[in-house]
């Protein structure tokens, strides 16, 4: 039995495994060539024991955090324990091995440290093609073989000796191998990296010591979330929602039920009542994404690194609290061989639906409803020399209004957290142009007294035939206000063509879409709910709103009671405190 | 030749005057007055006219004056610059509102977005005019509605707006639209700050060059008032000196040009130091040098490398949050200093900063309220710091109060001896610095082994000799004056301007008209920086130009520095700088690729003019070993392996050239100890500065 690593030496290890995850992420996204690793930072990157927990994780995007150690089980199934060897490197990304989904490739190497295997460095990233049925993404597919190449626990290197005849064969599989095999160099560097500041660590700090201290990280971490989960009140607690459609069988839309049950220190996440699984890769992994999805909303609710001072370890700790239930053969649990690559958009409302759920008795935690979606634009074409260009776009949308300030406008929200691509940067490179990238003012964000946040309006046009997939969800079931406030607006996505004269709106997801020059897609993000009741709402902010346009003076006046007069000032409009209150207390009546 | 550095910390004004020529006594002073943080210019001046007090020098005599502020860089953390009006493309209005949409904290609902929370350019003053320029010739595919521009013109001058930027979409292209859309702004508005987005940093990325456009704007106006005040108190005191201004690249410019481009000001302060040190290396012969600038709150840290400042890549020059497209010295900053403030979080975990307990409270020692523990509690309680030399006794602090502190604190709940928690607080700190020292280091290709650590600030050689064993470095300096290390950083620095403009092109495989295009493109940066130099009065001969280009591998998102041969482009130039470039990429990532091609993004031209160095006089011959006479008293002091031993105290200002110390020693000056502990030796170099190794 190991002694008990002080609390000196404890923060000194933390830091320094804190410090190793940052830098593997680092290095990964800044060496890519995709600008959906990095601009988007579509990764994760960590340093993992060997039973496989979660020493530490880089802070990228949220949704790989947590999905590693999937992954790690998911390979034991091909390469056993005692079958690693120093200089292996694995290749992985198979849904039903534990990977988050089958373009997030996990590249895994093993760390030895005095002739012993201690654990593992590994990422993941999102790759843009790995060769599915449409370029890019996929919606409209029969099952996970459709999604392109599976690659299962496979070793890309034996003991420091690259396995060519893989490589190749990644290389000939993929639409746009220039871009795919740069990102996996990239991910070669971040990992190897990861194996030397390891073995560095322990060399400093002794073995023992290390692997002691990083139990004791874990229990910390977890003990500061139990802390927080015995706050809230036992009990059941349950939210509801639907889903617009499979990506098929239009107008069928699919339930969504969330029940939460706390219990101690301790929460359990029940789907049970959501949809069986879909015909289409509309299905979530369960390992590698409806786990991940859960362990984020209570890290995020709260252990929020916004209002929480201490900096708490990202590990394996986090996770322990957290029991996941999903039936077998339901949308958050699928049965093999069903596709799941199209899964972002259901765990975003998974995460949404657990806020609202315990948003009665979390009232200064949570939000109201957030547009808990993910717009992913997969456009491609094939250029003159015959070679493929495959762009993929993360549209941001909003948030719910909170209970000390408003939802945030046009933003990364919950499970995603990309960067977005600079318009310059695509123009000089792709046959495609953007006409607009503002924020959404067809429609107003949900009112209250925290308004929700604003959505986006984001136009590119195809200057040369080609293909687009998008995924999404959620131009049905708006956001929903919360505490007397309104709810916010779904998405919609149009289609025009000036030239023709055409305009058409399309369902929120759509794969395979041939495009013609001159072609527009417009995407209008949904819009976050408001947060308490409208004519609580300073008037001082909804002149603010009205002045700077996210609100019309008609929708101060209805919505929030605040009534306007006309000046000259430049502005043109100021506030009547005095019609303001009269109209707030007839309102309120 | 008179000249005088003055350096404006929050809590300080560092001055330092230097009388040097043929025929004079070289004569070096220093000194430091309180800040003043309503108008810093009172505190400057205030702070010469005391220096040449007390070097009998006549305030008129001044030749020149180097200064370097904070202002620009806390009118961005208060939000307190100017109200600006944006003219931008139509269809683009919100670039400055939707940022890169990613949020600054993954495992938060309730975060705040400070550009949209506190935005430089309010929405309502954000107008779209019609235009389109497109990629990627530069074609004009819309023409500029001028009508548009004039109606947003004239509402601006009806607001009252103070500046007023354009920035349009692919202006680095071609920017004859924001170049007219200025003329007609600045018909209408005579008198507000106008700029446009390619004048201010003419690169590629949207949301950058408009952000950075928009800060240039905010601060520019009281910048500008802030610059001509200080000329006008300056005149007012009969001081009738050149002025020149530190810049975050580490060079110096004119009032003139930080007038019109303020944004280079924002690391005006912090650079200082950097250059410091890179000079104090410089005396000491040793050309790596990681540098440490340790305050009350935060820590600055920098790496030279072959007497070479390094600058950080423009994809990660921010401030407050907000991007700044502008060369900027790498300096990375984490919040520990000595009054970061020791605690247990409810998880029971032992906690070392970012919080501070700043100047008030301060200290638990200081007895103004403060009872927790702090960095600077836990070096009175191991005698590290003596109370009655605490700020050259400026300053009356009580020892027993910092053991209590610790005591109740810290060392009980974990059930330590108070000398072990101190020692745990050091240790904490001390990791905290080294994690920030190797990922500006290790993490970026460089070898700490091959460096020398030096501390200042006033706390900082407390700390040099723990945090180069953590780091594994090589040696230790403690520079002369550590207190003022940033004010003697002002007077050692050369005249620096910068040029950019994004031109790409894949370098193996262009053609000779597109080289003919970034060339025509270089001579445009060779000329605006010549035409600014000849506003200087820079003789001809006097100028140096650097020629970088910035590149990445097709494909790839972020660009490296790639140093380019003197004189036009061409194929045998360009293969040059492929070579540099997969050099830097081996260094930054570890790998780099011959079968890759190389695409140059942005054209840089750096402008330099040399100026006079200050020079320290030499110390007399010393030689002596552990000097009785130099020795204050003796007393206890607890090293990092837990000995407590009865250590002399020796006075810096009684030591001479090549003395050697053996530890365990403290070395004690105004505002300053440096601490040698067993198994070290200290030795005095010529100037003065404090060499300690290994014996």
């Amino acid at each position: 039995m190991t002694k008990q690593v002080d609390p000196i030496s404890l923060q000194v290890i933390g830091g320094a495994l804190h410090s190793i995850a940052e830098q593997m992420g680092n290095v990964l996204y800044r060496m890519s060539y995709s600008s959906i690793i990095r601009e988007s930072q579509d990764l994760g990157a960590g340093l993992f024991d060997r039973d496989y927990n979660t020493l530490c994780e880089s802070d990228s995007t949220p949704m790989h955090i947590g999905s590693l150690p999937g992954y790690l089980r998911g390979i034991e199934k091909t390469v056993p324990l005692d079958a690693w060897k120093p200089g292996d490197c694995v290749i992985h990304n198979h849904p039903y091995y534990g990977a988050s989904h089958s373009p997030d490739i996990g590249i895994i190497m093993p760390v030895f440290f005095e002739g012993e295997l201690v654990g593992f460095s590994a990422n993941t990233a999102h790759h843009v093609d790995i060769g599915a049925a449409t370029p890019g993404l996929v919606i409209d597919i029969p099952d996970v073989f459709a999604e392109g190449m599976l690659l299962n626990g496979l070793k890309l290197f034996n003991e420091g000796v690259r396995n060519e005849a893989l490589w190749k064969y990644i290389r000939d599989n993929t639409r746009v191998p220039s871009l795919v095999m740069g990102d996996l160099e990239a991910q070669l560097a971040s990992a190897e990296l990861g194996v030397q500041r390891f073995i560095q660590l322990m060399q400093t700090y002794g073995k023992d010591t290390v692997l002691q201290a990083t139990k004791q990280l874990m229990d910390y971490t977890e003990a500061m979330l139990r802390r927080e989960i015995a706050k809230i009140p036992d009990g059941d607690y349950v939210a509801e929602g639907f889903l617009d459609d499979d990506g098929r069988n239009r107008g069928v839309t699919l339930p969504l039920k969330v029940t939460v049950r706390v219990r101690g220190d301790g929460v359990e996440v029940d789907t049970t009542g959501s949809s069986p699984q879909v015909p289409t890769a509309f299905n979530v992994p369960f390992d590698g994404s409806t786990k991940v999805a859960c362990f984020f909303a209570f890290r995020a609710l709260l252990l929020d690194t916004y209002t929480h001072a201490e900096y708490i370890p990202q590990n394996e700790g986090s996770f322990r609290p957290v029991k996941v239930t999903s039936p077998l053969g339901s949308i958050f649990n699928p049965i093999s061989p069903a596709a799941a690559e199209a899964r972002f958009s259901q765990i975003q409302r998974l995460v949404d639906l657990i806020i609202k759920a315990l948003a009665p008795v979390l009232p200064d935690k949570c939000t109201a409803g957030n547009a808990a979606v993910l717009s992913f634009a997969a456009y491609s074409g094939i250029r003159p020399s015959g070679d493929y260009w495959v762009f993929l776009e993360v549209n941001e949308a909003a948030m719910g209004g909170r209970p000390f300030s408003d939802g945030p406008d046009t933003v990364e929200e919950l499970m995603r957290n990309t960067r977005n691509n600079p318009l310059e940067d695509l123009g000089m490179h792709l046959p495609l142009i953007c006409d607009r990238y503002e924020v959404r003012d067809d429609v107003p964000p949900g009112a209250g007294k925290f308004r929700g946040g604003a959505g986006v309006v984001k136009s590119q046009r195809y200057l040369t035939p080609g293909f687009m997939t998008h995924e999404s969800d959620r131009n049905e079931d708006a956001p929903w206000g919360i505490f007397g406030g309104k709810p916010g607006h779904g998405s919609k996505v149009e289609l025009r063509n000036d030239a023709a004269g055409t305009v058409s709106y399309q369902p929120a997801k759509f794969s395979g879409l041939r495009t013609n020059v001159g072609d527009v897609i417009t995407y209008y993000s949904p819009v976050g709910g408001g947060y308490g009741d409208p004519l609580e709402r300073e008037p001082r902010k909804v002149l603010d709103d009205v002045l700077d346009g996210f609100i019309t003076v008609d929708h101060a006046r209805d919505d929030y009671g605040v009534v306007l007069g006309e000046v000259d000032d430049g502005y043109g409009w100021a506030l009547d405190d005095k019609a303001t209150q009269t109209l707030r207390a007839e309102m309120a009546r | 030749m008179i000249r005088v550095g003055v350096d404006v910390g929050g809590t300080f004004t560092d001055i330092v005057i230097e009388r040097s020529g043929e025929g004079v006594d070289r004569q070096v002073v220093v000194t430091k007055v309180a800040s003043t943080p309503h108008d810093q210019s009172e505190g400057v001046v205030e702070g010469i006219l005391k220096v040449c007090g007390l070097a009998g020098i006549e305030p008129g005599d001044i030749d020149a004056v180097f200064h370097g502020t904070t202002v620009a860089t806390n009118m961005v953390i208060e939000r307190d610059g100017a109200e600006v009006g944006m003219i931008t493309t139509r269809g683009f209005r919100d670039v400055l509102h939707m940022a890169r949409h990613k949020r600054p904290h993954n495992f938060s609902l309730q975060f705040d977005l400070p550009w949209q929370s506190k935005p430089l350019v309010r929405r309502r003053n954000r107008l779209p005019v019609t235009e389109r320029i497109m990629p990627p010739t530069g074609e004009i595919a819309v023409p500029l509605d001028e009508d548009e521009v004039k109606q947003a013109a004239e509402l601006f001058a009806k607001r009252g707006v103070d500046a007023v930027i354009i920035a349009f979409l692919f202006s680095f292209l071609n920017n004859a639209h924001e170049r007219r859309a200025k003329e007609i702004v600045r018909s209408i508005l005579p008198g507000a700050f106008v700029s446009c987005s390619s004048d201010v940093v003419n690169t590629i990325r949207e949301y950058e060059r408009f952000s950075s456009t928009a800060m240039n704007a905010y601060i520019g106006p009281k910048v500008s008032a802030y610059l001509r005040s200080l000329e006008g108190r300056l005149r007012a005191n009969g001081i009738d000196a050149l002025v020149r201004i530190m810049q975050s690249n580490g060079g110096i410019s004119t009032i003139e040009n930080s007038c019109e481009f303020p944004i280079g000001l924002l690391l005006s302060g912090p650079a200082g130091g950097v250059i410091g040190g890179r000079w104090t290396g410089q005396n000491c012969g040793k050309g790596n040098v990681i540098t440490i600038d340790i305050g009350g709150t935060s820590a600055d840290i920098s790496v030279i490398e072959n007497g070479q400042l390094r600058i950080k890549n423009s994809r990660d020059t921010e401030v407050a949050a907000l991007p700044v497209l502008v060369p900027m010295i790498d300096i990375d900053a984490i919040g520990a200093g000595g009054g970061s403030v020791a605690y247990l979080d409810p998880g029971g975990a032992f906690r070392v900063g970012p919080r501070s307990a700043g100047a008030v409270p301060g200290p638990a020692c200081y007895g103004k309220g403060g009872d927790e523990p702090t960095v600077t509690d836990a070096q009175v309680v191991l005698g590290r710091m003596d109370p009655e030399h605490f700020l050259g006794g400026d300053l009356t602090i009580d020892g027993s109060l910092s053991e209590k502190a610790i005591r109740e604190h810290i060392a009980e709940p974990l059930k330590l001896s108070v000398d072990e928690a101190a020692l745990g607080i050091l240790k904490i700190i001390n990791n905290s610095m080294a994690l920030a020292i190797n990922a500006n280091s290790v993490a970026k290709g460089i070898d700490p082994r091959n460096f020398t650590l030096m501390g200042f600030g006033g706390a900082g050689p407390l700390h040099s000799v723990s945090l180069a064993e953590a780091i594994f470095a090589k040696d230790v300096i403690s520079p002369v004056h550590p207190g003022i290390t940033a004010a003697t950083g002002l007077l050692v620095t050369d005249l620096q301007y910068e040029y950019t403009h994004s031109t790409l092109l894949v370098l193996d495989k262009a053609t000779d008209a597109e080289f003919k295009k970034a060339n025509d493109a270089l001579d445009e940066l060779i000329a605006r920086a010549n035409l600014q130099l000849d506003a200087d009065g820079i003789s001809r001969t006097n100028r140096r130009f650097q020629q970088i280009a910035e590149c990445r591998y097709v494909g790839q998102g972020f660009e490296l520095r790639a140093d380019m041969p003197e004189g036009h482009l061409g194929t045998r130039s360009a293969a040059t700088i492929i070579d540099n470039f997969y050099n830097a990429h081996k260094q930054v990532y570890g790998h780099a690729f011959r079968d890759q091609s190389c695409e140059m993004i942005t054209l840089r031209v750096v402008a330099t003019v040399e100026v006079d160095t200050l020079k320290l006089p030499k110390l007399g011959k010393g030689g002596r070993t552990n000097p009785d006479e130099a020795v204050l008293y003796r007393r206890r002091t607890v090293f990092d392996d837990g000995q407590a031993l009865e250590t002399p105290r020796y006075r810096r200002d009684m030591l001479l050239a090549d003395d050697r110390l053996a530890g365990p020693a403290l070395i004690i000056q105004h505002n300053s100890t440096t601490i040698v502990p067993p198994g070290y030796v200290a030795t005095v170099m010529d100037y003065g500065d404090i060499l300690i190794r290994r014996t």
